[in-house]
C-alpha cells in the first residue's frame, strides 16, 4: 500500500522534474516532492502503524527515493543554471575592436630620447653624468678654457652676453672645469645640456642648441685612448661599425686638437652629396685636454692627463631621425614631437 | 682664407701633386680645407694678340675685327668691346665660333674679368704681357682652423707645411740682401713697445702710380682680393704671400719727418681710408706725424696720407702690433681688415723688414724708375730668442699612444724649422722658428701635435685604457627629472621644448616684470632679450599653436627657470610644466590625479588667482608641509577656443622631498571598521577642509579618511551640500568595541556641531 504511494509520487515527481520550465517550477516540485512538508514526509508520517520490520522496509524505500529525486533535481538545477550562465555569458558580447578609453601614451622629446640613450650608455662605460648652469661666468666659459679676453679664438663662438656680465655659455665645455674643481682625478664625466649661440636661424642654424660634453682624465691618457671611446661610442650610437678618423683641428681647451670624421654612413666611403663627395662627414672635435685647462683646474698635467669631447646632440638627433628642419626642435608642434 | 695653388708652387720647385690632392694632404696634416675653386680656365688656351684692323658693322654696336693671334695665326672675330681698336695688345682665345651678323666670328678677344685676371669688364684686356698667368686653383682653408697659426696667413706658411707634408725642398721670397743701409730717411718714435714691438719703414721716390702688371692683378684677384694700383696691390701681395700686412703713406702729405707709434688722445679725430670718420680713444693705438693720426695701427690706414694717382714719394710701413690691441680696436670701431685679422693672431716681429725686403725687389719690377731714399728705419723691442722646449719620446709615447724613432721626431721638426738638439737618449731640446713662437707653440704638447700631425693621427691604433672598475657618481637630480618624463609621457603628455628667450610683450602678458628678468644685452631678435623666469609663457605659446589643429592634447616641458639674483651667477630652478587642452570640457582633475601620482598626499589648497589664472579655477600645491607648486585653468582670455588647465611644479623643491624612505609596518592583525558621515555645508565650502576638520577629531585610532560624494537638493536646504566621507578606524592591538567606535562618531559630530555643521545621522 505505501509501496504503491511511493512509487506513483516518485514518477509523478519525476514527469513534473522533467517538464519544469524554469528554476522556479522546479523549486516548486522540491518542495512538493522532498519539502519538510512536502508528500515523502506525508508518507513517512503514516510509517507509525507499521511493524518494526515493515517500518525498517519502508523507510529504506522511502529514502531511495528521496535520494533518486534529489538527484534528479540537482541534475535539473544545474541544467538550468548552465543554461543561465550561457545566456548571461552571451548577453555580455562586447566589440573588442572599438578604443580604450583614455589617453594614448605620450612622447618624449627626440633630443631626451638620445640623449637619455647617451647617457646610459657613458654610465656603463663608468662615466659620470654632470650638471652646469646655462648661464655662465665669463671665466667659465672662456678663460678657464685657455681662450682669454681679446683671443681671438672668441669668435667662434658667438655669444650672447646678458646685462651683469654674464653670458649664455656657448658650449658645454664649462662643465669640464666645474667637473675637475668638485671631483677632482681620476675622472670620467659627461654633461649634456642646453648652449646658446648669436646665429641667425634657418633649416640648419639654431641658437640654441644641445651638446653632450665628454671628458676623461687619469694618470696616462693617450690620443689611442681617445680613438678606442670614440670609436665605442659611435659604433653604439649607430649601431653599426663605423670607421674614424683624426685630422686637426683647432680648440684652445685642446692640445693636440682633433676634427673626427667619420666614413660616410650613406655611401660607406666612394663619395655622395650627403658627405660633399669626401667619404667623410665631420662629427666631432676632441683633442687632449690642454695642460693650461688642466692648470688652471687645478691639476698637476706632468701627473695627469686627458681628452675631451663635444658631441653635438642636436645634430645627431637630426642624422639619426632624418629631420630636414632644426626648427622643428624647439617649435612645440605636437605633429612633429607625436612621431618620435 | 684662399691659397692660390701657382702660388705656393712657385716656391715648392719639386711640388708635382695637383690641387686636389694637396687639398686633402693639408686637411689631413694641417687645416681644413673648405674647397677648391678653379680660376682663370681661360687662360689655358689664351694667347698674346695685336688687333689688325677693325671695321665697324652697320646696325651693331659690335666691329669685325682682324687680329694677329701669333703662332695661330690671323683670325677674324666680332667683338662688341668699346675699347677694340687697331694696334690694341689683347688675349684672344679660341673658342666660341660662331656666326655673328653674319659674319664668321673664329674665337674672341676677352674682358680681364672673362679670364679671371681682375674685375673689369668694361672691355676687352689691354696686355703688357700674359706672362704669370695661367689657370690656377684657389684652395679655400676655414679661417678658424688657422686661428692659431699667424703663419698660415700667407702662402709661404703654407707652403712650408707643404713642403714639409711632402718632403720637399722650400724658396724664400724675401731676400735681405735687397734692404738699404745707411741712416734712414725717416724717424720713427714708438711710445710702447707691448703695444707696437717693432715699426719698420722705408721711403721711396721717383714713384709711378699705375695699375700692376696682369700676373698680379691675377694673382691678388685668384685669392679674392681686389686690384687697385701698383702701390696698394704691392701691399696686398706681400701680406698673402708672407702674412706681413703693409701700409703704403704717399709721403707729401706727411707732416715732420717723424713717424709717432702711440695711443691715440681722447676724442682724436680720425677720416680712414674707407672715407669713415672715427672719433679715437687712448685704447687705440695711432700711428701719427706731427699733424695727428694718419692710420689706426694694425687695423686701416688714413683718408689723407692715401696713395693717389700724384703720389711720387712713398713711405712704406711694414710693423708689428700687440694682438689684443689690435682686436681691441678692430672690435670697438666694428672694421675688421685684412690686416686686423692677421695682426690679431699675433704676427711675428722678425717679419716686418722680410716684407720690406720683398717690397724692394717687386717695386723695381711694377713701378720702373723707383728709387730708394736712405736706409732702413727700424724701431724694436729687445727680441729674446723664445726658451727651448725639452721634448722626450716618452712624453711623446704616452700622449700619442704610439712609439715614434728618434730620427723620425728630427726629420718632422727641422722640416718644420724646428731646431732639434738630442740632449741625452731619447731626450731633445726643440727651438722654435720666431713665426710660431708668438702664442703658437709653447710647450712640449705643442710639439706633440707637431709629430703626431706630420706622422699622421690614422698610424694611431685605437686602444682601451687600464682604468679601474669603479661606479661613477650618480645625478639624482637628473635621474628624478627623467622619472617625472616618465610618468608624464606615460599619462598621456607630450614632451616639449622651447627657447629659454621671451619677449617683453609675453612677460607683460602674465603680468611679470621685465625689470626683474635677465636682459640679452645682444639679442638676435627684439623679441627674444628677456630669459624666462618661468616655463609658462611658451607653454602658453604651445598650448594656443596646437589648439588650431587639435580637440585635445597634453603635453609638458621640464627647463630651468632664471632668475636674477643681487650677485654672481642667477639662480636657475628646473620645473615642470605641464597643460591639458580640451575644447571642450575642463580637464583639471585628470590633471590633479597625475599630479597625485607623482606628489601622493599632495593637497591642491586654494588660493587668489594670478592674472593669467581661472579666478575660480586655481589652487596652490601642497606636498610635505611645503607649497610646491599651482594648479589652475589658464584665464579664458587667454585661451579663447576651449579650457587648458596648466600644473607649474618647482622640481628642485619636489626633487628635495622625494625620494624612497618606505618603512614596512606590519600588516594589522585585527579586523578595522568603517562608518560614514555626511556634513551639510554651504555650497562653495571646500571639501577638503571638511576633510581635514574631521580628520582632526577621530583621534589617533583613526586610519584613513576618505570622500563619498557630495550632493546637493531637495530635501536639503538650497544653498547648502551634503559632503559624504568614510572613515575607517582599528587598533594594531585588538579589535575596537562598537561602544568606541560609536565614541569616535560622537565626538566628531559633536566637535563640527562646535564648528557650525550639521551632519546628516
Ligand atoms: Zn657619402
Amino acid at each position: 500500500m505505501l509501496d504503491e504511494s511511493i512509487q506513483e509520487l516518485a514518477s509523478r515527481s519525476f514527469a513534473r522534474i522533467a517538464a519544469a520550465a524554469s528554476p522556479e517550477a522546479l523549486e516548486a516540485v522540491r518542495v512538493d516532492a522532498v519539502g519538510r512538508k512536502g508528500a515523502l514526509a506525508e508518507i513517512s508520517k503514516g510509517m507509525g502503524k507499521l511493524s518494526p520490520e515493515e517500518r525498517k522496509r519502508i523507510g529504506q524505500v522511502l529514502n531511495a527515493a528521496k535520494q533518486q529525486l534529489e538527484a534528479a533535481l540537482d541534475a535539473r538545477k544545474q541544467e538550468f543554471d548552465e543554461a543561465a550562465l550561457r545566456a548571461r555569458l552571451d548577453a555580455e558580447w562586447v566589440d573588442l575592436t572599438l578604443p580604450a578609453p583614455g589617453p594614448r601614451r605620450g612622447h618624449l622629446h627626440p633630443i631626451t630620447r638620445i640623449q637619455r640613450e647617451l647617457e646610459d650608455l657613458f654610465v656603463s662605460l663608468g662615466f659620470t653624468v654632470l650638471d652646469g648652469p646655462e648661464v655662465e661666468t665669463e671665466y667659465y666659459n672662456f678663460d678657464a678654457l685657455n681662450i682669454p679676453p681679446d683671443h681671438p679664438a672668441r669668435d667662434m663662438q658667438d655669444t650672447f652676453w646678458l646685462d651683469g656680465g654674464n653670458l649664455l655659455r656657448t658650449h658645454t665645455s664649462p662643465v669640464q672645469v666645474r667637473g675637475m674643481e668638485r671631483l677632482g682625478p681620476p675622472l670620467r664625466m659627461i654633461a649634456p645640456g642646453r648652449v646658446f649661440r648669436n646665429e641667425s636661424v634657418d633649416a640648419s642654424h639654431e641658437h640654441t642648441f644641445y651638446q653632450l660634453e665628454g671628458m676623461m682624465i687619469d694618470r696616462d691618457v693617450s690620443v689611442a685612448h681617445l680613438l678606442y671611446f670614440m670609436k665605442t661610442l659611435l659604433t653604439a650610437i649607430f649601431q653599426r661599425d663605423v670607421t674614424v678618423r683624426l685630422r686637426p683641428g683647432y680648440f684652445p681647451f685642446v692640445e693636440p686638437g682633433f676634427e673626427l670624421d667619420i666614413q660616410c654612413l650613406i655611401c660607406g666611403g666612394p663619395g655622395c652629396p650627403v658627405c660633399k663627395h669626401s667619404g667623410w662627414v665631420e662629427l666631432l672635435p676632441c683633442g687632449l685636454v690642454n695642460p693650461n685647462v688642466l692648470r688652471i683646474s687645478g691639476i698637476d698635467p706632468e701627473e695627469w692627463g686627458g681628452f675631451a669631447f663635444g658631441l653635438g646632440l642636436t645634430r645627431l638627433v637630426m642624422m639619426r631621425y632624418g629631420i630636414d628642419d632644426i626648427r622643428h626642435l624647439q617649435g612645440g608642434d605636437l605633429r612633429f614631437l607625436e612621431q618620435f | 682664407m684662399k691659397f692660390s695653388y701657382n702660388w705656393i708652387r712657385e716656391m715648392i720647385p719639386g711640388l708635382t701633386e695637383a690641387a686636389g690632392p694637396l687639398e686633402r694632404l693639408i686637411t689631413m696634416k694641417t687645416a681644413e680645407c673648405e674647397g677648391i675653386e678653379e680660376t682663370g680656365a681661360l687662360l689655358a688656351e689664351a694667347c698674346a694678340a695685336r688687333v689688325e684692323s677693325v671695321e665697324p658693322i652697320p646696325g651693331s654696336h659690335n666691329v669685325k675685327a682682324i687680329v694677329d693671334a701669333g703662332a695661330l695665326g690671323m683670325k677674324t672675330v666680332v667683338c662688341g668691346a668699346p675699347n677694340c681698336r687697331p694696334g690694341l695688345l689683347t688675349a684672344y682665345v679660341p673658342l666660341d665660333k660662331k656666326v655673328v651678323h653674319g659674319i664668321e666670328s673664329d674665337g674672341m678677344l676677352a674682358s680681364g674679368a672673362e679670364l679671371g685676371i681682375n674685375r673689369d669688364h668694361d672691355g676687352i684686356v689691354e696686355l703688357g704681357t700674359l706672362e704669370g698667368c695661367a689657370p690656377d686653383a684657389a684652395i679655400e682653408i676655414d679661417n678658424k682652423s688657422i686661428t692659431h697659426r699667424p703663419d698660415l696667413w700667407g702662402h709661404h706658411g703654407m707652403a712650408r707645411e707643404v713642403a714639409a707634408i711632402l718632403g720637399l725642398e722650400l724658396t724664400d721670397p724675401a731676400n735681405l740682401e735687397l734692404l738699404p743701409q745707411g741712416p734712414a730717411a725717416i724717424k720713427i718714435q714708438i711710445e710702447d713697445l707691448d703695444l707696437c714691438p717693432r715699426y719698420s719703414a722705408l721711403v721711396f721716390e721717383n714713384v709711378t702710380v699705375q695699375p700692376s702688371p696682369l700676373w698680379l692683378q691675377y694673382r691678388l684677384t685668384a685669392i679674392g682680393l681686389n686690384p687697385i694700383n701698383n702701390i696698394v696691390d704691392m701691399t696686398n701681395f706681400v701680406m698673402a704671400e708672407l702674412a706681413q700686412p703693409m701700409h703704403a703713406f704717399d709721403a707729401d702729405l706727411l707732416h715732420g719727418d717723424t713717424i709717432f707709434i702711440r695711443p691715440a688722445k681722447p676724442g682724436e679725430p680720425f677720416r680712414a681710408l674707407n672715407g669713415e670718420d672715427y672719433t679715437l680713444d687712448p685704447s687705440n693705438l695711432a700711428i701719427a706725424d706731427s699733424a695727428g693720426a694718419i692710420a689706426l695701427a694694425g687695423v686701416i690706414g688714413g683718408g689723407d696720407s692715401a696713395i693717389g694717382a700724384k703720389t711720387t714719394r712713398v713711405v712704406l710701413e711694414s710693423a708689428n702690433f700687440q694682438a689684443s690691441s689690435v682686436r681691441k680696436t678692430s672690435s670697438a670701431i666694428k672694421l675688421r681688415t685684412d690686416a686686423s685679422m692677421r695682426f690679431e693672431k699675433a704676427q711675428d716681429p722678425v717679419n716686418t723688414v722680410r716684407g720690406l725686403a720683398r717690397a724692394v725687389e717687386l717695386l723695381r719690377e711694377i713701378s720702373p724708375g723707383i728709387r730708394l731714399v736712405g736706409g732702413l728705419a727700424d724701431q724694436m723691442r729687445e727680441m729674446a730668442a723664445p726658451p727651448a722646449i725639452e721634448l722626450s719620446l716618452e712624453w711623446l709615447e704616452r700622449k700619442l699612444g704610439r712609439a715614434t724613432e728618434p730620427a723620425q721626431v728630427r726629420r718632422i721638426l727641422e722640416s718644420l724649422a724646428f731646431g732639434v738638439t738630442e740632449v741625452q737618449p731619447g731626450v731633445f731640446s726643440v727651438t722654435v722658428p720666431s713665426w710660431r713662437a708668438t702664442k703658437d707653440v709653447a710647450s712640449k704638447d705643442d710639439l706633440v701635435e707637431e709629430v703626431g700631425r706630420m706622422l699622421g693621427y690614422d698610424s694611431i691604433t685605437p686602444r682601451a685604457p687600464l682604468v679601474p672598475a669603479a661606479v661613477p657618481p650618480g645625478n639624482p637630480a637628473r635621474r628624478f627629472q627623467h622619472d617625472v618624463r616618465n610618468l608624464f609621457v606615460d599619462n598621456g603628455f607630450t614632451e616639449v621644448y622651447n627657447y629659454s628667450f621671451l619677449s617683453e610683450e609675453s612677460v607683460r602678458a602674465f603680468g611679470f616684470d621685465p625689470a626683474e628678468h635677465i636682459r640679452v644685452t645682444n639679442p638676435i631678435a627684439s623679441n627674444q632679450e628677456l630669459m624666462r623666469a618661468s616655463l609658462l609663457p611658451g607653454i602658453w605659446k604651445n598650448v594656443t599653436g596646437n589648439a588650431k589643429h587639435r580637440e585635445s592634447f597634453r603635453l609638458f616641458e621640464i627647463g630651468l627657470e632664471i632668475h636674477r639674483r643681487e650677485q654672481g651667477l642667477p639662480e636657475e630652478i628646473p620645473h615642470l610644466v605641464a597643460a591639458l587642452y580640451s575644447r571642450h570640457e575642463g580637464g583639471i582633475f585628470e590633471l590633479k590625479r597625475v599630479a597625485e601620482c607623482l606628489l601622493p598626499g599632495a593637497r591642491t589648497v586654494p588660493a587668489e588667482a594670478r592674472g593669467y589664472e581661472h579666478p575660480a579655477r586655481a589652487a596652490a600645491v601642497h606636498w610635505k608641509g611645503a607649497v610646491a607648486g599651482r594648479l589652475f585653468e589658464l584665464h579664458p582670455r587667454f585661451v579663447e577656443t576651449g579650457r587648458a588647465a596648466v600644473l607649474d611644479l618647482d622640481l628642485r623643491l619636489v626633487e628635495s622631498l622625494s625620494g624612497d624612505r618606505t618603512k614596512y609596518r606590519p600588516i594589522r592583525r585585527y579586523p578595522s571598521s568603517a562608518f560614514d558621515l555626511s556634513v551639510i555645508a554651504p555650497l562653495r565650502e571646500h571639501a577638503g577642509q571638511l576633510e581635514a576638520a574631521i580628520a582632526s577629531f577621530a583621534g589617533p585610532l583613526m586610519e584613513a579618511i576618505q570622500f563619498v560624494r557630495q550632493y546637493a537638493g531637495p530635501p536639503l536646504v538650497e544653498g547648502t551640500k551634503s559632503v559624504s566621507f568614510r572613515l575607517t578606524v582599528g587598533s594594531p592591538e585588538r579589535t575596537l568595541s562598537s561602544d568606541e567606535i560609536t565614541a569616535i562618531r560622537t565626538t566628531i559630530i559633536l566637535r563640527m556641531r562646535d564648528l557650525g555643521y550639521e551632519l546628516r545621522v
